[in-house]
């Protein structure tokens, strides 16, 4: 993951917000997403259970890739809903 | 050999008897097909499920972890599948480099007994967890 991190290059024009999102897994070095710690995964759903796209979560493709199927996974032995209305 | 994890869910209306009985049979079954038993976790116990299976919401969890040959998983998944008091089961094959988060934390098995109250507030809090991150990731 060698792309620039933007460190907060000003943006042309727009009024779009310059903070670039990190990973949080790749932060707290986590090599594999456990589909047990659901306060986690808990956190990258939203409110009504959908996984968080990438633009909203911030995570790395790797990470998003875990972090999915641990979701699944969690939601297939009833720890998470499928969906919440 | 393998190492997998099984975690499967029991009727709660079993009683304790016929649960050990059930819990000490999925063991035997392992060990009998040339696996090898590593842990069995029980300290999750009674839980809320996530959602309604078979009209119960609540199911008592079991985490076992082994060692086994790879077609052992198959053979296993397809007698709890018979087992209707089983209610789900997932076998997963555990990764090695797993640098994971800190193994969970333990319920006190006091506070299974209290969150009989809040059955409708899984959903709201979620929610709030939710709003939380997404505001710092702003």
């Amino acid at each position: 993951m060698s792309e620039e991190r933007g460190e907060r290059r000003p943006r042309p024009r727009g009024g779009r917000r310059p903070r670039r999102k990190v990973c949080s897994f790749c932060v707290d070095k986590i090599e594999y997403i456990d589909y047990k710690d659901i306060n986690r995964l808990r956190r990258f759903t939203n409110e009504r259970g959908k996984i968080l796209p990438r633009r909203m979560s911030g995570n790395c493709a790797k990470h998003q890739r875990q972090l999915s199927e641990a979701i699944k996974r969690a939601r297939a032995i009833a720890l998470m809903p499928y969906t919440v209305d | 050999m393998n190492r997998y994890e099984l975690i499967y869910i029991i009727d709660t209306g079993l009683e304790e008897a016929a649960r050990k009985e059930l819990i000490e049979k999925v063991s035997a079954l392992i060990a009998n097909n040339g696996g090898e038993i590593e842990k069995v976790d029980e300290t999750w116990g009674k839980r809320r499920l996530a959602y309604a299976i078979d009209y119960k919401t609540e199911g008592w969890y079991v985490l076992v972890t082994f060692k086994a040959p790879a077609e052992l998983p198959r053979e296993l998944e397809r007698n709890l599948q018979i087992n209707e008091n089983v209610l789900r089961y997932l076998v997963v094959k555990l990764v090695e480099k797993r640098s994971n988060v800190k193994p969970r934390p333990v319920r006190p098995a006091a506070e299974e007994a209290a969150p009989a109250v809040e059955d409708a507030a899984p959903a709201v809090e979620a929610a709030a967890e939710e709003a939380a991150p997404a505001a710092d990731a702003e």
